[in-house]
């Protein structure tokens, strides 16, 4: 064929020199290597090992890592990786995944970035200057300041509405999601903090929350296990906080619920989660709940197609959890009407 | 089960003693390899597990019966069967819903209204690799290229952990004689393997990791909102992105089959290096590539028949090849860019030659012309491949001319560093690091001790914490 095609031949991997040794002097070497690493590694993994779910893996790895880090520490060889990360400008606990993305309508673009958890920008140079009421009449140069916060299916939605928003050219959207996260687990990534960080560089009118589908897990300080009324009793009180957080600033917070899953179990679990999150914004002034059922699951089951348009739109990936960009696109509509019709912003478009 | 994690770093230990005590005993080391190799699979869906098992079984009773058949017409006939089956099962998992959902909106456009039952199954992971590697099987014995071999081998063969995930697609003719052998374990090219692990981890947890964030991912998810600049790096960087982290799995997975004592063949060969779409198919996943020469193209014709015949054989070749990767329309896109690419190559190197010129033009200015726009063409097709929709490829595609004036923020110099240097290197047909390995190889084993745990810490560091999957599992 003059198409894909390679040589006929057999290409293998040759040893090309005297490199060859037995497979238990290779043992040894691989065997002392790794544990070299690990006892040079040991605090990060004694961190990312804490940070896991709760359960008997975490367990083990803790007891195996304790001892080691705890050497690592004393001995001062922990110093190497720390002056590694420092060299880096980074936290030692690394941030991998996570989204922080500022879009600005074109008049008002001075700076927008994207980042994998470093420092955050301003919006403005000088925010205080930012003329009131945007909500009104919303310009490229005076735009509506929104801030979409969440977890991987947050980010699902954050990155269609994020484009969504920008495309009216005045809106100001900065996203900021991490997967893996929620509110079950700050000891992993404490959102509480991270929304408290961002209050005051984006200064929203409108927070966008969407997250809660790796919550439904054991309260690690003080244990509490899921499904027990104490569980449940926590998460609506870490909700309510969130919340007030959330809209401490003046901004209306719009929560997006979770749709169906496609495993039973997670779903029974997902709909505890909603139900929770459900009653905490009813608690909470300024807090408008979002049912993405309507968007994503008509039906109120787990679909991986809705009719859009007379046509099949796929809303769902293969995992039966995410959501899929069409799915994100259909859901942003939806929260873009809800910024239309309940909040009375004039977005164009 | 990932490679770079600590998980499979243990279990990887625990197979390579266990496999090389067992290695003299042909049967238990092939029980402990299949079993190890089941549960490398059952780690992420056990379910799936029953379904390598049933690949696995079709393959060699396929092989079986068309080594009893006593006519042609019977091999045939078992042939047929077989690799239908095997291609049904594929089509179930990865192309069912595709399918069904695109039926049922013509339906619905001519007012037919609801007529096929829409499901979205659950992909097992890997299904298109064992899938193809157990095809091949089935043909290569009806071709006589290969005796039917035992179940036990079989299923060896096809379930062999460190291809089983991504690849290589190995043959039966490479791989079953290398499983039959009892290797004696005192002759392993462990400084080959470690170079291959050490620069597969380094391409994937660092460099695939670090574009992916910092500019392939926003600029594919608002398009709009980005600068041209940011969008042609944003399409490099794919370009970047996916190369280091398909053949970084390679370069793991060939090492650490290595140090078991299994030579894979070679998977990727400087693909940007390319000075046409052909030079690029044979760089390129090199195995899939000969696996659509061998069992899709020439039994179409190949470069036999008119002009034309071979120009559709290409584009049936390349449409199907994009197909395999993934059941959407976009996935076709980039396999008709492919393949029309070819044919123009094919044209153009058949009129050169009619004219006694050689195929491809000489010349170093030249060939540097050929590379730099054969890659520009890659870079195309690829934002097919990775976008989420046609309309999100246009969107990339318009920004390039639409998006001048708008303010970059995502070319970093760190960004322009890792893009620019990793097609660099393509262009040198110099392996560094095999100069390394041996150097490392020649010092003492605390040296080589030291050495190594730093590169472990270096790549650990620079990479995030928790390692995407790779690219390639979805195929």
């Amino acid at each position: 064929m003059s198409a894909p095609v390679t040589s006929r031949r057999s290409r293998e991997v040759q040893p090309a020199r005297a490199t060859m040794r037995g497979w238990k002097s290779i043992l040894k070497l691989m065997a002392a290597a790794l544990a070299l690493w690990l006892f040079l590694d040991a605090t990060t993994l004694q961190h990312n090992a804490q940070v896991s779910p709760v359960g008997i893996r975490r367990t083990v790895a803790l007891d195996l890592l304790g001892p080691i880090a705890a050497v690592a520490r004393v001995t001062q060889v922990s110093r190497l990786e720390t002056g590694f990360n420092q060299a880096l400008g980074r936290t030692a606990t690394g941030s991998g995944g996570h989204t922080f993305v500022v879009v600005l309508p074109p008049a008002a673009s001075t700076n927008t970035q994207a980042s994998t958890g470093k420092a955050h920008p301003p919006i403005h140079p000088d925010i205080t200057t930012i003329p009131p009421n945007p909500m009104q009449n919303p310009t490229a140069a005076n735009p509506v300041r929104v801030l979409l916060i969440g977890d991987s299916l947050g980010l699902d939605l954050g990155d269609s509405l994020q484009n969504s928003l920008a495309s009216t050219g005045v809106v100001a959207a900065t996203l900021d999601g991490k997967e893996s996260t929620g509110l079950t687990r700050p000891d992993y990534f404490n959102w509480p903090a991270e929304l408290a960080s961002d209050l005051p560089k984006v200064s929203p009118e409108v927070v966008v929350v969407m997250m809660g589908a790796n919550d439904p897990q054991a309260f690690p300080s003080p244990s509490i296990q899921y499904g027990t009324a104490a569980w449940n009793a926590e998460y609506l009180r870490r909700c309510i906080a969130f919340m007030k957080l959330a809209t401490s600033t003046g901004a209306t917070l719009i929560w997006v619920s979770l749709p169906p899953m496609q495993d039973p179990t997670l779903n029974a679990k997902v709909a505890n989660i909603n139900a929770i999150q459900k009653e905490a914004a009813a608690q909470v002034p300024n807090v408008i709940y979002v049912n993405s059922n309507p968007t994503l699951a008509p039906a109120g089951t787990f679909q991986p197609y809705i009719l859009s348009g007379g046509q099949n739109v796929n809303v769902r990936t293969p995992d039966g959890t995410h959501i899929s960009p069409q799915g994100g696109a259909l859901l942003s509509q939806q929260v873009m009407g809800i910024m239309r019709t309940k909040l009375g912003i004039p977005l164009p478009g | 089960m990932l490679f770079p994690t600590i998980d499979f770093a243990i279990f990887f230990l625990v197979v390579f003693s266990l496999s090389w005590i067992l290695r003299p005993y042909a049967t238990p080391w092939k029980l402990f390899m299949l079993a190890s190799s089941y549960f490398f699979y059952a780690w992420w869906n056990p379910r799936f597990v029953l379904l390598l098992v049933a690949e696995t079984a079709i393959a060699h009773f396929g092989a079986q019966a068309i080594a009893s058949a006593k006519t042609d017409r019977g091999r045939r006939n078992a042939m047929v069967v077989a690799v239908v089956v095997l291609i049904g099962i594929l089509a179930y998992f990865k192309y069912v819903g595709f399918m069904a959902v695109n039926v049922d909106n013509i339906a619905r456009s001519v007012g037919l209204g609801n007529v096929i039952p829409l499901i979205q199954p659950t992909l097992p992971i890997a299904i298109s690799f064992f899938t193809f590697m157990a095809i091949s099987y089935v043909v290569d014995n009806y071709r006589r290229q290969l005796e039917p071999a035992r179940p036990i081998d079989v299923a060896v063969y096809l379930a062999f952990f460190p291809h089983l995930i991504a690849g290589p697609i190995v043959r039966g003719g490479e791989l079953l004689p290398q499983i039959r052998r009892r290797n004696d374990g005192q002759h392993i090219d462990y400084a080959r393997a470690t170079e291959l692990i050490v620069r597969g981890l380094f391409k994937k947890v660092v460099i695939s990791s670090f574009i992916s964030t910092a500019i392939v991912d926003p600029v594919f998810a608002s398009p709009t909102s980005h600068s041209a600049l940011d969008a042609l790096f944003g399409i490099w960087g794919y370009a970047v992105q996916i190369y280091c982290d398909f053949s970084g799995y390679t370069d793991i997975a060939i090492g650490l089959a290595l140090l078991l004592g299994i030579k894979f063949p070679v998977n990727f060969d400087r693909p940007y290096a390319a000075i046409d779409l052909q030079d690029f198919w044979r760089r390129w996943h090199i195995t899939l590539s000969r696996w659509l020469r061998d069992y899709l193209y020439i039994p179409l014709g190949g470069n036999r028949g008119s002009q034309a015949e071979v120009m559709r054989n290409i584009m049936i070749t390349m449409i199907l090849g994009g197909l395999w990767h993934g059941a959407d329309w976009t996935f076709l896109a980039w396999g008709f860019l492919h393949g029309a690419g070819q044919v123009v190559g094919h044209v153009r190197r058949t009129r050169r030659q009619a004219a006694g010129l050689p195929p491809v033009a000489t010349g170093h200015l030249r060939r540097v012309n050929q590379v730099f726009w054969t890659f520009q063409f890659v870079c195309l097709a690829w934002i097919f491949f990775r976008a989420t929709s046609f309309s999100n490829a246009f969107a990339v595609i318009g920004r390039l001319f639409s998006g001048w004036g708008a303010p970059t923020n995502l070319v970093t110099p760190m960004v322009v560093l890792a893009v620019v240097a990793v097609i660099a290197i393509q262009q040198v047909p110099v392996n560094f690091g095999e100069r390394v390995a041996a150097w490392w190889s020649a010092q003492r084993m605390a040296i080589q001790v030291g050495l190594l745990s730093l590169v472990l810490l270096g790549i650990t560091t620079l990479g995030p914490t928790g390692v995407a999957p790779f690219i390639y599992y979805r195929f």
